[in-house]
Order: C-alpha cells, then sequence, then structure tokens
C-alpha cells in the first residue's frame, strides 16, 4: 500500500476529479461532495468537453473529455490527488488505465465505486494500480469521509454527511457502505465519534483488503477504537488478524459479522463477493476467527457488566451478534481501556417510531406492540409539517423525465392518457371530459363538472377585439404570420395580469380553506363559516394594504375581484360569471368557492376594505369551477397544489388561444397588410433628442 | 453466484474448443445401436446426470456399465432421478478411462492474491475439500499473462509429480485450461480429475466452471447455456430475469420459503443484517430481498409489482426497510411503492395487514408523505421509523408484530 497512513487515503488539500461526471450518480454525489467540502476539482466525461456540473452556492465543476485533456487544461497546481471512478463496468479499466497512463505523478489514491465490474477487470487493476505506484479501494466501494478534515470522496454520508458524522475516535471499515453511516449513527449513541469512515465494497476481489486499512488505522493518532462491518466471503479477515495478532498493544476492535443464516439455507446475499468460498470464509468461521483473537465471548447484553473485566483483561475488542449491541459493547470497551468519549451520549438507541396508526389492531395487540409516536427530530420535524401534517395537496416525487410521462403513452397501437385509451375516449367522452382527465390525472367525478368547465373555455375566448391577448392575434396576422405564429402571439400575450390572475385565486382559496374540514365543495350544507372566513380575510387584507401604504408601497389586491369593464355600478358583475352562476343555479348546483367569492365582494364593502362591491370576474368564475374540481384530489392527496394552482390560467390559456384564432382568420381575411401600425404622427417620444 | 455449466457442455463445446482431451461420449436419447457401439470400443462406460451438483451429491446415480441393454435402462433412470434436489438436465455416459494417477486442477479468482490463481493436487479424484491442504499447491498467476507451461509444470513438481513427459503433457493441459478460463470468461473452473496413464494419456475426465456474469467475454461466448431444471418458484424466476434485464437499481431476491414477512429491503449489508435479525426473532421471512442502489421509479415499481403480485396474498405482514440511504432517493422509490400497492389493493380488494417502515436518506420525509397517505387510503395499520431507529430494532418489532398478527387466527390478514 502506497499510504503511510490513512490520511494517505484522503486529507484536507487534496484534490478530487471524477469520471463519468456528468452521469446522474456522478454528477449528484459530486454536487453535494462540492457543497459539503468543495475538493471536486474537475471532472471529465467523453464528449462532454466545455460542459459544467452546477453547484448551487458553490464552485460549479467543469467537464473535460479524457483525463488527458483536465491535466493539460488544469494549471498543476489544480492536478487531482485523487479519482472516483463512476464509469459504467465496460468502462472501467479504460478510464482507470488512461488516468494511470496520463497521471503525471499527481494521483494517488483511485475510488472505484462502479458496480458490476468483472472479477477479471477487478484483478487487473489490482496489477494496474501497483505498477503505476498508485492505491485502489473498490470496486463498489462507496468511498472514504475524513470526518476530522471535514472531506469525503464518494457518496459517504448521503446528501448529509454532517448529520451522521461527528468528530471523533471510532475508524468505522465496514464491507457495506450504507453500513459505515449506520454503524456511524448507532455510535453516536456511546459517546463516540467517527475520525475516518471506509467502505471497502464487497466484490469478490477487495481491492484495498482489510489487512492494509488495519495497519492504517492502528497507526492513526486520532484513532482509539475499530469498528469493523465484515460479510462472509474471502480471507480478508483471516489475514488481517493473521498481521495483527504479533502487534504488542493493538487498538480494540469491535466487529459485528453479518449472514450466518444463509449457511444452512442456499441463497446468495446482496453483495458480489458474499459468497462463501472456503475454509474460514463463511460468517460463522469469520466470528471464530475474531473471537479466538479477542479472547473473550461474543457480547452479551445481558452480560454487559461482566464484560469490561474480561475486556480489560484482554485488551483487543469484542463481538457483537446484534447491530445495536455496537453502543453497550463500544461502551464497555471505552470503560474498560479508559477510552475517553467524544462527546456526551446521544440518546439510547431504541424504538422511536415517527407515525403510527394500527387501527383497530392496537385493541387486540400486547401493550409492547403499539408504541407511541416519539418525537422527530430536526431537520425532519419542520419537513414533516411542511410534507406530511399539511392538510392538502400530494407530495411530489421527482425523477428525470426525459422521454417519460405518466400522463400519455403510446404502445404503437393505441395512444393513452393516464392508461385510458384515446380511441376509446373519442368514441365516449367530450373535448371537456378529456382535458380534464389529461390535466387531472383522473376523470371527473361528477358530469355537470365537464359542463361547467366547457362554458369557462368559452368564457375565455374573448371579451371583444381591444383585448391585449386578441390584440396579439391581430399584430400577428397583420405582419403576415400564418395561424401557430398567431396563436403563439395570443399566448405571448396573456400573462399574471390578464388571464393569470386566476392562478393567484386559486392559491387565495387554497389558502382560505386549507385549515377547514372541507372536503365536498358542492355541499352546501357541510360548509365552512364562510361569513368567518371572508370577515378574517378582510381583516388581514386591510392591515396588509394599511403597513403597504404607511410603507409606501403598493399592495396586493384581492385577485379576480373586479374588471375594467364592469365596474361603473355601486354594485357590479361580470355578465360572464353571471351565466355560470345562473347555470348552476338552474341546475341547483353549489360551489363553495363561488359563495365565498360573492361573500367577499360584498364583505369587502362593508368591512370598508373598498367603496364598491366589485363585480366576481370571469377569472374567478373559472377559478372556483376549477378549484371545485381539484378540491377533493387535493384533499385526497392525488394532486399537487402547484398544479390546482395552475389549472385556471390553463383554461384560460386554452379558451383564449381558440378565441385568438378566430380575430386571426378575421384579420387575415379583411385585414390590410401592416394595418396594426400605430402612424408616427400618434406616437410621441418622451425623452428629450440628445444630439 | 454466476452462471454454471457440467461436465457434459465441457465434452460438447469446450473440450473441443479449446483441444483439451476428454473421453468419448453419448447423450440421452441415444439409440440402442449406439450405446452398443460405443460400449464395444470403449470396452465400459460411466452413466452420469447432467446436473449441477458436486460429487458427493451425485454419488449413488454415477455408475460404470459394461451391458449396453443396462446402460440404456440406466440412462433413462438417471435423467429421471433427482439428484441433491434438482433434476438433471439428462443423462450422459462417458468412456471409461483407465487411470494410475489422478490430478485434481482448479482455476479461480483468489481473495488472497486478489488475482486469479491455479491450485493443483495429485489426490484428485475425490471431492477436493476432503483432500489435506498439505496435498494441494496453489500459485497466483498474473492476470496479464496468464499461465505458461514452466509455471504450471513447476506447481505439479511441487504437489509432488515430477519433472518429465507426463509432467510436460499434463501442463500443456493446465496451459489448456487456462485459455478457456480466460477466453470465456469464466470465475472458476474446476477439473476433477485428470485421468493419467502411465503411458502418458491425459485425460479430463469430470469439469464444473462458474462464469463471471459481468465478464464481457460471457456475454459473447458463441454457444448458448444449457437451461438446467429449476426448482426456483415462479417469483424468484420471474425477479431473477427482471434483475438481470438492468442494472439500473438492484433487484435481488433469494427465496426463503418463509411465511410471514414480505420483506423490501434496501441495501447489501442492510438486506443480510435485517434477514438475519428477523430470522432470529422468528418474523420467518419470505425472501431475501436488496433492492438498493438508487432505483429509477419505474424500475422500482415493476420490482415491487412483481414482489406483491407473488407474495402479498400470503403475508402478515410488509416489511420496507433501509438503513440511512446514501444514493437512493427515497422519495421515489416509495412513491412507486406506493403506487403499485394501490394498483394491487385495486387488482385483488383490500388487504389490511400492517405495513412497518424505516428509513433514511434523501427524499425521506417526502417519500412518508406519499407512502403514509396510500396506506391511509388503503386501509392498512402501519408504523413509521426514520433513521433514528436502529435497522435491527425495527425488524426485531416487525417480528414480534407479524407473530401475533398470525396468531390472532390470521387476524391482521
Amino acid at each position: 500500500m502506497i499510504a503511510r497512513s490513512l490520511s494517505g487515503l484522503l486529507k484536507k488539500g487534496d484534490r478530487v476529479a471524477v469520471s463519468n461526471i456528468t452521469g446522474r450518480e456522478a454528477s449528484k454525489v459530486s454536487t453535494i461532495s462540492q457543497q459539503y467540502c468543495g475538493n471536486v476539482v474537475a471532472g471529465w466525461a467523453l464528449g462532454k468537453s466545455g460542459k459544467w456540473v452546477e453547484v448551487p452556492g458553490e464552485t460549479s465543476i467543469p467537464v473535460f473529455g479524457q483525463f488527458d485533456e483536465m491535466l493539460t487544461q488544469l494549471p498543476e497546481n489544480r492536478w487531482p490527488t485523487k479519482i472516483i471512478v463512476y464509469s459504467p463496468p465496460d468502462a472501467v479499466y479504460g478510464d482507470v488505465k488512461e488516468a494511470l497512463e496520463n497521471n503525471r505523478g499527481s494521483v494517488r489514491t483511485v475510488f472505484v465505486i462502479t458496480e458490476n465490474v468483472s472479477i477479471e477487470v477487478t484483478s487487473k487493476l489490482r496489477r494496474l494500480a501497483d505498477t503505476e505506484g498508485v492505491d485502489i479501494l473498490g470496486c463498489n466501494t462507496l468511498g472514504v469521509i475524513n470526518v476530522h478534515d471535514k472531506v469525503r470522496v464518494g457518496a459517504v454520508g448521503g446528501d448529509s454527511p454532517n448529520e451522521t458524522f461527528r468528530k471523533g475516535s471510532a475508524c468505522v471499515i465496514s464491507n457495506s457502505g450504507n453500513m459505515v453511516n449506520t454503524v456511524a449513527s448507532y455510535l453516536q449513541s456511546a459517546g463516540l465519534g467517527v475520525s475516518y469512515g471506509i467502505s471497502t465494497g464487497k466484490d469478490v476481489n477487495i481491492l484495498t483488503p482489510l489487512k492494509d486499512l488495519l495497519a492504517l488505522a492502528m497507526r492513526d493518532k486520532r484513532t482509539s477504537m475499530i469498528v469493523l462491518y465484515v460479510e462472509p466471503g474471502g480471507v480478508y479477515e483471516a489475514e488481517a488478524i493473521e498481521a495483527i495478532k504479533g502487534r504488542r498493544s493493538p487498538k480494540p476492535i469491535l466487529v459485528y459479522v453479518a449472514g450466518e443464516f444463509a449457511e444452512s439455507i442456499d441463497v446468495s446475499l446482496g453483495h458480489a463477493g458474499a459468497v462463501v468460498d472456503g475454509a474460514g470464509t463463511s460468517a460463522s468461521g469469520k466470528k471464530a476467527l475474531f473471537d479466538d483473537y479477542f479472547g473473550v465471548p461474543v457480547f452479551d447484553f445481558y452480560e454487559r457488566r461482566k464484560a469490561p473485566k474480561l475486556l480489560a483483561e484482554h485488551r483487543r475488542g469484542i463481538r457483537v451478534n446484534a447491530l445495536h449491541d455496537l453502543v453497550p459493547a463500544a461502551t464497555a470497551l471505552m470503560s474498560a481501556l479508559k477510552i475517553k468519549r467524544d462527546f456526551a451520549p446521544l440518546r439510547p438507541l431504541a424504538l422511536r417510531p415517527w407515525f403510527v396508526e394500527l387501527g383497530p389492531l392496537a385493541k387486540v395487540l400486547p401493550r409492547d406492540l403499539v408504541p407511541y409516536v416519539a418525537p422527530i427530530p430536526e431537520p425532519y420535524a419542520k419537513l414533516v409539517k411542511h410534507y406530511v401534517t399539511s392538510s392538502i395537496g400530494r407530495v411530489p416525487s421527482r425523477q428525470p423525465m426525459r422521454g417519460v410521462s405518466h400522463a400519455s403513452s403510446n404502445d404503437g397501437a393505441t395512444p393513452r392518457i393516464y392508461g385510458r385509451s384515446l380511441i376509446g375516449l373519442m368514441k365516449t367522452g367530450s373535448f371537456a371530459d378529456t382535458v380534464l382527465l389529461y390535466w387531472l390525472g383522473q376523470p371527473v367525478k361528477h358530469t355537470f363538472e365537464a359542463r361547467l368547465f366547457d362554458m369557462c373555455l368559452m368564457a375565455a375566448l374573448t371579451n371583444g377585439p381591444g383585448t391585449i391577448s386578441a390584440q396579439g392575434a391581430k399584430l400577428s396576422a397583420s405582419a403576415g404570420n400564418g395561424p401557430n405564429t398567431a396563436m403563439m402571439a395570443t399566448l405571448g400575450s396573456i400573462g399574471t395580469v390578464h388571464g393569470g390572475n386566476g392562478s393567484k385565486a386559486a392559491r387565495v382559496l387554497i389558502n382560505v380553506f386549507r385549515d377547514t374540514d372541507l372536503v365536498d365543495p358542492y355541499d352546501r350544507a357541510a360548509a365552512p363559516d364562510l361569513d368567518a372566513l371572508v370577515l378574517t380575510f378582510v381583516k388581514a387584507f386591510k392591515q396588509r394594504k394599511k403597513l403597504a401604504k404607511e410603507a409606501g408601497v403598493a399592495y396586493e389586491k384581492v385577485p379576480c375581484l373586479g374588471h375594467p369593464v364592469f365596474n361603473t355600478e355601486a354594485i357590479n358583475y361580470d355578465p360572464r360569471e353571471r351565466v355560470i352562476d345562473a347555470v348552476m343555479g338552474e341546475e341547483k348546483l353549489y360551489n363553495v368557492f363561488l359563495d365565498f367569492y360573492h361573500r367577499l365582494s360584498r364583505g369587502m364593502m362593508e368591512q370598508c376594505a373598498t367603496s364598491k362591491v366589485h363585480a366576481v370576474n370571469v377569472d374567478a368564475a373559472l377559478t372556483c369551477v376549477l378549484m371545485g374540481i381539484a378540491w377533493p384530489l387535493l384533499v385526497d392527496k392525488k394532486i399537487t397544489v402547484e398544479r390546482a394552482v395552475d389549472l385556471p390560467f390553463l383554461a384560460f390559456a386554452l379558451g383564449r388561444v381558440a378565441g385568438g384564432a378566430g380575430e386571426y382568420l378575421d384579420h387575415r381575411d379583411s385585414g390590410t397588410a401592416m394595418d396594426m401600425r400605430v402612424p408616427v404622427s400618434e406616437c410621441r417620444f418622451l425623452g428629450r433628442d440628445q444630439d | 453466484m454466476g452462471a454454471q455449466i457440467g461436465e457434459l457442455t465441457f465434452l460438447e463445446v469446450l473440450a473441443s474448443r479449446f483441444k483439451i482431451p476428454a473421453p468419448d461420449f453419448v447423450v440421452e436419447p441415444v439409440r440402442q445401436s449406439d450405446v452398443k457401439r460405443k460400449l464395444a470400443d470403449w470396452g465400459s462406460g460411466i452413466v452420469k446426470p447432467d446436473v449441477l451438483a458436486g460429487k458427493r451429491g451425485k454419488a449413488g446415480t454415477v455408475r460404470q456399465v459394461d451391458d449396453y441393454h443396462e446402460a440404456v435402462k440406466l440412462l433413462k433412470r438417471v435423467a429421471a432421478k433427482v439428484v441433491s434436489g434438482q433434476q438433471p438436465r439428462t443423462a450422459y455416459m462417458v468412456q471409461t478411462v483407465p487411470a494410475d494417477l489422478e490430478v485434481f486442477s482448479a482455476i479461480t479468482y483468489n481473495s488472497r492474491y486478489l488475482a486469479p490463481s491455479l491450485t493443483v493436487s495429485t489426490k484428485g479424484g475425490v471431492d477436493i475439500e476432503s483432500v489435506d491442504e498439505a496435498d494441494k499447491v496453489t500459485v497466483p498467476l498474473n492476470v496479464f499473462r496468464g499461465l505458461n507451461a514452466y509455471q504450471a509444470s513447476e506447481a505439479l513438481v511441487k504437489a509432488g509429480l515430477p519433472e518429465g513427459k507426463l509432467n510436460s503433457k499434463l501442463a500443456l493441459c493446465l496451459v489448456k485450461q487456462w485459455d478457456m478460463f480466460s477466453a470465456t470468461g469464466m470465475q472458476s473452473c474446476e477439473i476433477n480429475p485428470w485421468r493419467v496413464t502411465e503411458a502418458g494419456a491425459v485425460c479430463a475426465c469430470d469439469f464444473k466452471a462458474t462464469f463471471d456474469e459481468n465478464n464481457i467475454k460471457f456475454r459473447d461466448l458463441g454457444f448458448e447455456l444449457p437451461e438446467y431444471p429449476t426448482m426456483v418458484d415462479a417469483f424468484e424466476e420471474e425477479m431473477n430475469a427482471w434483475a438481470a434485464s438492468s442494472h439500473q437499481g438492484q433487484a435481488h431476491v433469494a427465496d426463503l420459503g418463509g411465511k410471514l414477512i414480505l420483506p423490501m429491503l434496501f441495501g447489501g449489508g442492510a438486506s443480510t443484517i435485517v434477514i438475519e435479525t428477523l430470522a432470529q426473532a422468528g418474523g420467518d421471512p419470505m425472501f431475501l430481498s436488496d433492492f438498493g442502489g438508487n432505483p429509477p421509479y419505474e424500475r422500482m415499481k415493476k420490482t415491487a409489482e412483481i414482489c406483491l403480485r407473488h407474495k402479498l396474498a400470503d403475508a402478515s405482514l410488509l416489511l420496507i426497510l433501509g438503513g440511512k440511504a446514501n444514493n437512493t432517493q427515497i422519495d421515489i422509490t416509495f412513491a412507486a411503492i406506493a403506487d403499485a400497492l394501490q394498483e394491487w389493493v385495486d387488482d385483488n380488494g383490500p388487504h389490511p395487514i400492517p405495513v412497518v417502515i424505516g428509513r433514511g436518506g434523501p427524499g425521506l420525509v417526502q417519500g412518508f408523505a406519499v407512502m403514509k397517505k396510500t396506506l391511509e387510503n388503503l386501509g392498512m395499520p402501519y408504523v413509521f421509523f426514520g433513521p433514528d431507529t436502529p435497522i435491527t430494532l425495527v425488524a426485531s418489532y416487525a417480528a414480534r408484530l407479524a407473530k401475533q398478527c398470525a396468531k390472532a387466527n390470521g387476524g391482521a390478514k
């Protein structure tokens, strides 16, 4: 091994380069590493030269096409000392070879993260590394973390390394990447932090075997205890114990050996190398090996008070049979060998359920099987409040969406919308039904909803040729554009204050009703106390208005109340809203949101927030109709709040773009070229001539 | 464990391709007249089942015959007889090769050398594990240069076969064995025994090998691997095919035959520990699983869909458990499992068994939110644990809960 100390594997100041850095996992992990410790100087990926991996709040990472190009382009003091390999399995050998052959003496350690690398390639990597004089970890390592220096390579610690790893004196060496984290978090309950967390990988060939790592850990000044997670397969532990047997005062080892259950049955474990391949390589063989070395029997929780005496006598460590016994065993070991705690132990390991709902089962179960909900630690508690206890809306799960869709599919024969045949929809449904299916992910519950939506689309068609969206279509036609451009011009002429106001109204309605028990917006009897909601809303509005006026800044108006045309009376109405309201009345339909809006427009005047009753405009009506359809889905967490907020704007845009098409057709047929141009004589310059 | 082959595939394909001397043979079904002719030429033959079991496993089914009537009967009988719980693919008869010496040779990757190694013994012909370590010689090989005749000869000398014509001939055979091992992407390859006559005839008389499925050479062998009848159930078979279809995210399962807990586990280490804990605590898990490795939504959903379709109806408890993930997006994996669960209930009706969940990692709370809502919609009781509860404690709790539910006369089911 080239490294003479654990810090030789990774320390502050080491510069890291990442192969295949633009890949899904590599770019994500590199971004988090860069935010955690800023040690990633560059990456390389064939054909990606000139790209950057953006790192929010930190230096972005440049990407080169090849390793040699990277060294040529980077100044010498930025050359990497470590490389992490995220290349696909078949490219691993070539990428490592290329890097080491063009190394120029810079790289000292290679970490191969890639899984499913062939054994032949791993053997070649070992020889290659020996020839080139570098250390190599992996394959299928998760990486290494040096906690005192606050640096890592690979993904040890996941997306929040600070949460799991506190500075301390235990060196964790694990065959499983995930177990590095898990063991480190357990040890906190014993008051033990971590000096180094090392994931060896568990392929058939572990390229840096335990004996080498153990030798470094034994020499490391920051390490006072070594904690091992071991799986069956390989002679690594036998070699390691053989190597340390002769030491006069070896550092104590705490070990957990997994996988004995598989010995009696013919099953393969998760890791490729966890395969028994000879005497002493089984879990039971390794357990016996460690027990023999320690000279003490396996840790027994119920006899834990006796452990320190035995441990003080033999001083080599102890094995545990259950992973959570690491904590009492570490405590016993520290007590026996007078090892100081790194910090006050965190709360003891115990069952701490975050959510419990056992229903009727709870009544028939013994009490110890119905655990009480425990306090949720930060930062999770805040997130739980936001995502889980928040009353409405689906929490979105994100993934790369290139070429995939929940909304549509086509198996080569049948196009589908959310799994429903478009052909079938064409035969039995309507345009409005189908658009709502596409927008909501499921068919509407009530037949009247499609009818109301249809009316909304009609209402959105036009408000005369003077509206700026109609003007957009006319301007485009006047310039000689085709229909698609004119329709884009219509869409380009709507925005948050023209057409988009409905989305603001949707957000208002969600905020007003989210803490009520409202489930069915069409049930008048179950409606919450609307007058009380209006009063609360208006009071808050007045307060905001007052504060804004005092500060001399504009205040946020109530969206969708009032209209530039329909505003001349003491009590005003938008005729398009009236039609929707009237049809609902005739059909004996109730919509709690529209009712709220009507009461709000009156309440605003009654509470002296306005001087007249403003019209509930068509955007409000449209919003209330769509919110009526969306609300049960929000309550049921079937759709996101963001989707519900977008619906009114989408409906307006869909109606208006059809209206824009009408304006275009008319203008193209009857207009003259450039007739929308404002004559020079009518244009005024508001500045001062400078020449 | 990679793909395995036995002696018959070696005789049919590899021996001739790599010019390794091997006995003549016939394969059932075979005409009586052919058997008669072969036995007339050979003197006697040995009937064996084509099954992936070691010498000890095959004991009792391997028989020497010299009468062709008996041979024909035996071929049919052996082909139909289950050996160590496995159904043979067929049976075959090889020429009996007389021997004055039986040599064992194995080439395998060796964790001590982190390289391939050659092991030879002149005490071959028996199960090699029963041979004293002192009678075996293991030498590391340079993975780039391979095995040369000089090295092979030296190993044979150390094993007790003095230099000379015989040694040289066998050494060349070992080089051919290396060529086969290397050219086909094998992980291990054992010939036991090479039967050697004093006159210098060498013949490879039994063979087994395992391929490394990650080796690019294995993917282009130039022949189709034999398909052995397996005893794995439809679930494991479907999951194995699904696991092999992509490297994006793990989809590893191994049937344990349990009856109580359906475990969806994440992480190679965590899955091992959890199953061990469940087994110790009487949780009787149905299978071992590892679904970590940051599977994309579709991958995870199909994985969950297969598990639920085969096992959920019989389970007393669904356990979704993993450590604190480094890479795996919990929101993605949980959304996929939740959707698969929803679809299962849509198709099969309510199934209110308890669901125990323990997890940590990126997108955890969002994942919990999705799962919680789905379980509430489906009326399934649940207990969720975050990363502040050790997975082994969660596993012990799940085992006790499952036992209790099963005890209540399937009340939970």
